[in-house]
């Protein structure tokens, strides 16, 4: 493994040979744009960065990492938020930026075939014209790509329905860590072997680029009807949301907002949502008739569980301002806050009411208030911990509660992380998650793929290492900044 | 029995029963089978299997263990006595089942809450859990609902070397390390054996309906069915069937009853002229029934969703040629299972030509129940992927010593 920081200079020839002189970044100021990801509290410089254009140039690419066990890390938009787009020190970053173009649209198969730098939402907006759409939307779906979305197993608002990026992933093309291609899955389904396309897809770029994504594409629903009920508490809203579930309702998306939550909301965006302790949202798709039905049962069910108001979105229009109201909670918590810190675990939904009585009572006990946005249909949490950093010892603090809320997840009989990954961020969390045989096990396939351990080195796995990671103070990346891209 | 030591049989059955007792022991021939009570005992099991170099087939309702490459197992580890559903938290939706359920009963339990694991195996009544989910069988269902990969949301397993480890968990969401349930499930146990299994459930389909259509020739179906997938409906299983010269078309639809005129005058519109009846819900055993016929090769052909009507087609043709008999039950993602009575050489003349035929699309052809006189000419499994190494790489790492289903699977993996 190479321990410098800087790569030697024939270890650049060989790469500016592989990709071309334009391809290839060593600057000290343009290396500095990939130092981190969405979560930017991590950096580490690369030794270069190298723009392929094909399948071929990441082969080469690769080949020249494996020969001399250069470890290396491929990146989309670089929109992650748990660090897993971080270089290793002196480095490789195979940016895939170039490889963008959609190879193939079947609409009589329901598939397309996409190159990994292929922005999410332009997935999309090919297929629109005909009616489908690309289910998984994470909220950095204008920006962020398709192979980012299959290292993270992607997720999004409306994967309660339609599933995560595994569930629309039909084939991979792969360059193993030796530089070798291989083609996981196709087109067409159950392909004889082991499901290596399921277990490569989420495995935070630790088993090799994928340079091809065979995609599946949904047909658009006839209708789509959106409700927003207000609540005097988050509790409220999620025994509402049990219960949509309970009477056998399967909601394309169920979202829950608590009160600071709201007010952040409301100052950034103005989403004219009603002052109340729980804001659900619920979105229900699908045939007509269908949906009618079932939003008068969804009315009916939030009556019943004490919604003081209840608004139905008349148009697409306020269906969006909805919409953007919720997917600005995130970088709206700096409008009633200096600083937060964004966390993602998942419980399972009935759990919701007593995780989130624990999370007030330990709020409280340590004087920091903790915002609430989630994706309640599939429990999936994402507290914001609110704190000043200007205030001595505050961000310890904050530090520690954002840590145990994810342990609390955990202990309810949750997970760490629901879709944005394990990265750097949660290495030491998903030792807390899972047991020393599991994890050996999960590293008799890494090894496998990469015995050189020289792709994406260091990340997901916990660190033979006794002290724990901790996650850092949220801090807007550059794209958020400029409004171009929202965390979800 | 095969083994690498020199071990003989009556030591290994008095050591097995040492671990899972003596009334769950017995011996079989020349294999010595045990039935575990629990994850520990198989993880003692596998130890003493793995320091011994006995091929172990660990065993749920026995109803595929003909597909696939011949193993000779010295240990045929039982899984019926880990036969319960272990939790079911309704509300949420989700539910843990030891490997060795029988999949009727875990749906008969399931469904008292309405509840159910969204996917029609082959013999329901017969197999468990754990069997279900290593030969990665489903049904109809697969179009609504998706497969196994989609329905499994953790697992436990035992390794070669007895480690028991977790995988996935409880929720539906989840991002955590490797989904290692995916890996194993369709691995034919040839990389640890399955314990216990977390699914991901859906309500009853309380309010179904099924309509048919008939012809002559599938290829009158090839529009209708493309419409219909083109369509906003959201049918829960579309198959085509075919039996000698006839050919029929199923749609199944899960609706709300006052829906369901609604769902009903859209099927008729969009299928024309072709006039639909509804049927009985005993059309969706269709697959299940090719593998009665007596003496016939059954095959799993993967294809694309537009090849399905052209190649049923192609297939009735062949069949009219070299005067064989086919029946197809082909469901509309793409799988379709094909029963053949013929020679033995067209069989396999055959499955080769339908290979080259779907090679270009990703298509494969599994052979997955076939007459023993057939076996030494048929390459079972028509895996050509280059991921083969790759695969053989991970099984080296989980099963260094070759004892779990040793040449089992694609490539004698």
């Amino acid at each position: 493994m190479l321990l410098g920081r800087v790569l030697p200079q024939s270890h650049i020839d060989e790469l500016r040979a592989a990709v071309g002189a334009d391809g290839l970044i060593t600057g000290e100021s343009q290396l500095q744009t990939y130092e981190c990801d969405g979560l930017t509290n991590f950096r580490v410089m690369p030794g270069a960065v190298v723009l392929p254009r094909n399948t071929g140039e990441v082969q080469a690419v690769v080949r020249i990492c494996a020969r001399h066990k250069i470890p290396f890390v491929s990146r989309g938009a670089g929109t992650g938020l748990s660090g897993g787009a971080l270089p290793a020190a002196g480095g490789v970053v195979i940016s895939l930026s170039r490889m963008n173009h959609i190879l193939e649209v079947d609409i009589a198969n329901r598939f397309v075939v996409v190159e990994p730098g292929v922005i999410n939402s332009h997935v999309t907006q090919r297929v629109a014209p005909q009616g489908y759409f690309y289910a998984p939307d994470p909220s950095s779906q204008s920006v962020c790509t398709i192979g980012g979305n299959v290292a993270e197993n992607s997720g999004g608002a409306h994967c309660l329905k339609y599933g995560f990026t595994v569930t629309h992933t039909l084939g991979l093309e792969v360059v193993l860590p030796s530089g070798e291609l291989v083609q996981l899955g196709s087109a067409t389904l159950d392909a004889p072997g082991y499901d290596l396309t399921g277990v490569f897809v989420g495995s935070e770029g630790t088993l090799g680029v994928a340079t091809k994504v065979t995609l599946r594409i949904v047909k658009r629903p006839e209708v789509v009807q959106t409700l927003l009920a207000a609540f005097d508490s988050p509790q409220a809203a999620g025994q509402t949301v049990s219960d949509i579930i309970a009477a056998g309702m399967l909601p394309s998306a169920l979202e829950i907002m608590d009160a600071l939550a709201i007010e952040a909301a409301e100052a950034a965006v103005h989403a004219h949502y009603p002052v109340c302790g729980g804001l659900l949202l619920v979105e229900l798709d699908g045939p007509s008739s269908e949906v009618e039905v079932l939003m008068g049962q969804a009315l009916e069910i939030c009556r019943n569980n004490g919604a003081r108001e209840i608004r139905v979105a008349q148009s697409d229009a306020e269906r969006a301002l909805v919409w953007k109201g919720r997917k600005a909670a995130f970088a709206a918590m700096g409008r009633i806050s200096p600083n937060y810190i964004v966390q993602d675990g998942v419980i399972p939904r009935t759990a919701l009411p007593s995780v989130l009585s624990e999370i007030d009572r330990m709020s409280s006990a340590v004087n920091l208030r903790v915002a609430n946005v989630f994706h309640a249909g599939d429990g999936n949490l994402h507290p914001l911990v609110l704190y000043d950093r200007a205030i001595e010892g505050q961000e310890e603090i904050a530090l520690d509660l954002s840590y145990r809320i994810l342990h609390l997840c955990v202990d309810s009989g949750g997970s760490i992380t629901g879709e944005h990954g394990v990265g750097k961020e949660k290495q030491q969390a998903l030792g807390y998650m899972f047991s020393e045989p599991d994890l050996q096990t999960m590293q008799l396939v890494r090894c496998a793929f990469d015995p050189q351990n020289i792709s994406n080195p260091d990340k997901v796995f916990p660190r033979p290492r006794l002290c724990a990671d901790v996650p850092g103070p949220y801090k807007p990346h550059p794209l958020e900044t400029a409004g171009i891209a929202e965390i979800f | 029995m095969s083994t690498t030591t020199t071990l003989t049989q009556q030591e290994c059955l008095a050591h097995l029963a040492s671990i899972a007792g003596q009334e769950h022991t017995q011996l079989c021939g020349e294999t010595v089978a045990v039935a575990a009570a629990d994850a520990q005992q198989i993880a003692e099991i596998l130890r003493f299997a793995d320091a011994n170099g006995i091929a172990v087939t660990a065993v749920g309702g026995g109803t595929k263990l003909g597909w696939g490459n011949p193993v000779e197992a010295g240990i045929r580890l039982d899984m019926k006595r880990m036969n319960t559903v272990r939790e079911h938290p309704w509300q949420d939706m989700t539910c843990t089942v030891e490997a060795g359920c029988n999949w009727a009963e875990m749906q008969k339990e399931l469904a008292q809450n309405r509840q159910t694991v969204a996917l029609d195996p082959l013999w329901p009544e017969l197999v468990t859990v754990g069997g279900v989910v290593a030969a990665n069988d489903g049904g109809s269902l697969r179009l609504k609902y998706g497969g196994l990969r989609d329905l499994i949301i953790g697992m436990t397993i035992v390794l070669a070397d007895g480690t028991i480890a977790k995988t996935g968990g409880k929720v539906v969401k989840n991002v955590a390390g490797y989904d290692l349930h995916k890996l194993m499930t369709g691995s034919f146990g040839t990389l640890g054996v399955i314990t216990e299994v977390n699914f991901r459930l859906h309500p009853v389909e309380v309010h179904a309906r099924t309509w048919t259509a008939t012809a002559t020739d599938a290829a009158r179906f090839a529009e209708p069915l493309r419409g219909l997938l083109d369509s906003q409906m959201t049918p829960s299983a579309v198959q085509v069937r075919v039996r000698e010269q006839e050919c029929a078309l199923d749609v199944r639809i899960a609706a709300l009853p006052e829906c369901m005129d609604d769902h009903a005058g859209r099927l008729q519109k969009l299928f024309g002229q072709i006039e639909l009846s509804e049927t009985s819900e005993n059309v969706w055993q269709a697959r299940q029934k090719l593998f009665a016929i007596e003496g016939a090769v059954v095959l799993k052909v993967s294809l694309l969703p537009s090849d399905v009507c052209p190649v049923t087609t192609e297939l009735q043709q062949w069949a009219a040629r070299e005067d064989a008999e086919i029946s197809i039950v082909a469901q509309a993602p793409g799988l379709m299972a094909v029963a053949l009575k013929s020679s033995p050489d067209a069989a396999i003349a055959l499955i080769k030509h339908l290979r080259g035929r779907l090679h270009g699309s990703g298509g494969s052809v599994v052979a997955q129940q076939f007459p023993e006189a057939l076996r030494d000419g048929l390459d079972v499994w028509g895996c050509d992927s280059n991921a083969l190494p790759l695969m053989r790489e991970i099984k080296r790492r989980f099963d260094p010593n070759r004892i779990l289903n040793p040449g089992r699977f694609v490539g004698n993996i």
